[in-house]
């Protein structure tokens, strides 16, 4: 198992050298420049390039890219363009905690309701229960957010005036309870129907049958044998969206006052503030690799029939 | 001076996605204390018992400043803060004179050339360190260092003789400004121009302490050292800025204890009306609710005055078909413009049929614009180079943008330029740092959906930046001899009517040539601002304005 975590992790470094460098041509040789979106309309050739020169863009592209990569490795993903003298971590790390809270509780939300709801389903199939509540969760996940936030916030806080309207104050603020809401509601019809179709499909299997067979009662087939088989899917599925859980949606993000990270990396992109954009970019992509490794540890953790080899 | 990304139809849509946020506990942070570094520390102090003192916090959204270094201010959202924190030789009231800030008087010499300024000796810093003229050198100086990197520091201090070179990177010391001694300051420019001193007011001008900014770090901005009315105490990135009233403010103090800046964003209306804010703009959907008298919230709408902006429509005149100047103008006059500010904006803008906004300075009452005329717009077609529709080039014009779909007015002009003159035109989208550079480049055949706003109240704002042919920001590649000359004479004129009548006639002759199409001036603005709130003014530019506003319970 060790080797395996090893031999993954060895990736690390080429992974990220492909993305960075990706990042780093692209944004550089693609159209417009952080001197000229600073400079706006009033852009004169001679201010620009005395900007481009106080910040390093004159240098050659390469010597920028292995200029950059060799302090990031040290640490230090350089300062904002955007925000002048702001270390790029300084911006980005407090805005992904907060995304990263508010996507825990709206994961939890979803998974709380989702997975038992989906087993109940599946031992509801070909009853009307079973259209009827897929149905629902489905038309709930339909909703768009800039819908469900509005009235959430018409509901919730002009009306019952049970929550402020927006603002952070971390995941044990009553603030909390509209992003709990509007976000994990949705999540719930995914996994839900992931749940059913995982649990029909063991409930099928010859095993269930040869258990129920040995005379255990149904609360013991469902717990020891069921829920083990029919959960493994569901934690490959949890275990990669980790990887989006530093992200929140800008929509969200400006409707509910919540300090995340998602409209500041579009605001980031617009500006053209490579060193953000680039930051954000290996941080993701390593949460990504990491995010996967787990997902395959807690496969192994869980069956011990899967083996890698 | 900078271009704006007008976004009315958008702002239909997202009007909920407007503003900031909130934090609803007050920090109750203490001003750090900060080592001073003479010992001068002022003695005369305001008398306590002179100072209204009613305190209280004035809640507000804002979105976090891209800088709070006085010097790199180029945006509204940052020099709304950095205004009411720092201060310079002179600034604007609210009615945008020209007034003394730490300069309390000064001369200007016969020539108009050099301007001799006289610092109040009651004048001190954050820390209670007195502004000395030395400290205006020095921060002059910082200012236009390369290393410094600002990007206005050319716009706004490059008249000042010497700044050019300390630009370039040729010296550090502009010979331009000279201190006399402690209270006294000299400042020589390349030549008379009567718009030197509003340049001045803009934060790039400041006056900053160096032992703050040289010990302070890379972000010394968050324990500023200014010499403004209000002092900065806490600033939590992405989550709230508290400013505290500055007792030893050498004008008259302020009368609010706090202001409280909310930077998370949220649904303004839904916060204001559950009262975590006490000012709001208001959503044209939430507007016809809240202007009928029986709404609750109609006692607090208040009406203020538009902004100093224009947006229109630009034409690169040499490229074809609009090297043509009559078919420039057979496009202007086929746009019904009170039509679409009455159907499409609810008379929320103004239709322009010049370039000064109303209220401006120079702006021109008599000015004979280009206005709607069907026939006329026919006649000039059939005149023009391009009246075959089979030999005409094709017509695109390009919007910044990443929404999808384009401004409404655009649309609807597009559209009667099709019924009216059968003239068929493309719309392309282009995202905004794209647009911005293919602009500078002069690659766009016509564009749209831009504007630009003035930073100071000075017709040269205007009319020389985006029309002088050898203008950096000239995009109308519009080039007459007759508008340079007086656009040239009017930099050095002195006398006030002569120049403003010098711009009024540049203005007649650019609108006669139709480089572009004036669209919109911004109408009114309509806000709901609490009862409680007094003095509040609304004001047509970023200017210092927090100390006058008070809570009364």
């Amino acid at each position: 198992m060790l080797k395996f975590i090893v031999r993954r992790l060895l990736w690390l470094p080429i992974l990220l050298f492909m993305v960075s460098a990706f990042t780093f041509f692209i944004g550089t040789y693609g159209p417009g420049d952080p001197v000229q979106v600073m400079l706006g309309a009033r852009y004169d050739p001679d201010t620009a390039d005395r900007l481009r020169m106080s910040l390093g863009l004159d240098r050659p592209v390469i010597i920028q890219y292995v200029d950059y990569m060799t302090s990031a490795m040290q640490g230090d993903f350089g300062e904002s363009l955007r925000y002048r003298g702001r270390g790029v971590m300084s911006l980005l790390a407090p805005k992904m905690l907060v995304s990263l809270q508010v996507n825990l509780v709206a994961m939890s939300v979803s998974i709380i309701i989702g997975l038992p709801l989906g087993f109940w389903l599946a031992h509801k199939q070909g009853t009307w229960i079973d259209p009827f509540v897929v149905s629902l969760t489905l038309m709930i996940m339909s909703i768009p957010i800039m819908l469900s936030i509005p009235l959430a916030l018409w509901g919730l806080c002009l009306k019952a005036d049970l929550v402020p309207c927006s603002g952070w104050g971390g995941v044990f603020d009553s603030r909390i309870l509209i992003p709990a809401i509007t976000m994990g509601l949705p999540g719930v019809a995914g996994l839900a129907r992931l749940m059913r179709s995982s649990t029909l499909e063991v409930l099928g299997q010859d095993f269930v049958r040869t258990a129920y067979a040995k005379g255990l009662t149904r609360i013991q087939v469902d717990y020891r044998h069921v829920l083990r088989n029919s959960i493994i899917p569901i934690i490959t599925v949890l275990s990669l969206s980790l990887a989006g859980m530093l992200t929140t949606g800008f929509i969200t993000e400006r409707l509910l006052g919540i300090p995340g990270v998602g409209d500041f990396a579009i605001q980031s992109i617009f500006n053209r503030d490579y060193p953000v954009i680039m930051a954000f970019t290996i941080v993701l992509a390593t949460v990504f690799v990491f995010a996967n490794l787990l997902a395959d540890i807690a496969y192994m953790l869980i069956d011990p029939r899967i083996r890698v080899t | 001076m900078k271009n704006i990304f007008i976004l009315m139809s958008v702002h239909i849509g997202l009007f909920l996605i407007s503003c900031s946020a909130v934090a609803s506990e007050v920090g109750d942070a203490q001003n750090e204390s900060r080592p001073m570094t003479s010992a001068e520390i002022n003695t005369i102090l305001p008398d306590p018992k002179t100072i209204n003192l009613t305190g209280g916090m004035f809640n507000r959204l804002w979105s976090d400043p891209p800088t709070l270094d006085p010097h790199l201010c180029s945006d509204t959202t940052s020099s709304g803060i950095v205004v009411e924190v720092f201060g310079g030789l002179v600034s604007f009231d609210t009615s945008l004179n020209i007034i003394p800030d730490i300069a309390e008087s000064w001369d200007i010499s016969e020539n108009g050339q050099v301007y001799t300024f006289f610092l109040r000796n009651n004048a001190v810093f954050h820390d209670g360190k007195k502004v000395t003229a030395a400290d205006f050198k020095w921060s002059f100086e910082r200012a236009a260092n390369p290393e410094t990197a600002s990007s206005v520091a050319e716009t706004y201090l490059g008249d000042i003789k010497g700044v050019a070179n300390v630009l370039s990177g040729k010296t550090t010391e502009i010979t331009g400004i000279r201190v006399l001694d402690d209270a006294t300051l000299e400042i020589e420019i390349d030549a008379p121009k009567a718009y030197f001193l509003a340049k001045l007011t803009y934060p790039t001008a400041y006056v900053l302490d160096q032992y703050n900014v040289e010990t302070g770090g890379r972000n010394w901005t968050d324990n500023p050292n200014g010499t403004g009315p209000f002092k900065l105490i806490d600033y939590k990135i992405g989550e709230r800025i508290i400013l505290q009233r500055h007792d030893l403010y050498h004008l008259e103090p302020a009368k609010l204890f706090k202001i409280q800046m909310n930077l998370a964003g949220g649904s303004s209306m839904a916060m204001y009306e559950n009262d975590e804010i006490d000012i709001t703009g208001i959503g044209m959907l939430d507007l016809e609710r809240i202007k009928d008298p029986i709404d609750p919230l109609n006692s607090d709408l208040v009406i203020g005055n538009p902004g100093f902006s224009i947006s229109y429509i630009g034409f690169n005149s040499e490229i074809e078909p609009f090297d043509d100047a009559k078919f420039r103008k057979a496009l202007t006059y086929a746009i019904d413009k009170e039509m679409i500010a009455r159907e499409i904006y609810t008379d929320l803008v103004i239709p322009a049929y010049g370039i000064l906004p109303p209220g401006f300075p120079g702006f021109n009452r008599e000015l004979k614009g280009l206005k709607y005329n069907e026939i006329l717009a026919r006649k000039l077609l059939s005149e023009s180079k391009y009246a075959n529709v089979d030999t005409r080039p094709r017509i695109t014009v390009t919007v910044p943008g990443t929404g999808g779909s384009a401004n409404t007015d655009l649309e609807v002009i597009m559209n009667m330029w099709e019924e009216i003159l059968g003239v068929e035109v493309a719309i392309q989208q282009v995202e905004w740092a794209t647009f911005l550079s293919d602009l500078d480049e002069k690659r766009f055949q016509m564009f749209a959906g831009i504007g630009w706003e003035a930073d100071y109240p000075d017709p040269q704002d205007f009319l020389d930046i985006l029309f002088h042919t050898n203008s950096e920001n000239n995009q109308l590649s519009y080039s007459n001899y007759e508008v340079d000359s007086l656009l040239e004479r009017a930099r050095i004129e002195t006398d006030v009517e002569e120049r403003i009548a010098m711009y009024q006639s540049a203005e007649q002759l650019i609108i006669n040539d139709a480089p572009l199409i004036p669209l919109w001036y911004p109408g009114e603005r309509y806000l709901l601002i609490k009862e409680k709130i007094k003095n509040f003014e609304l004001t047509p530019m970023i200017v210092p304005k927090m100390r006058f506003v008070y809570i009364e319970d």
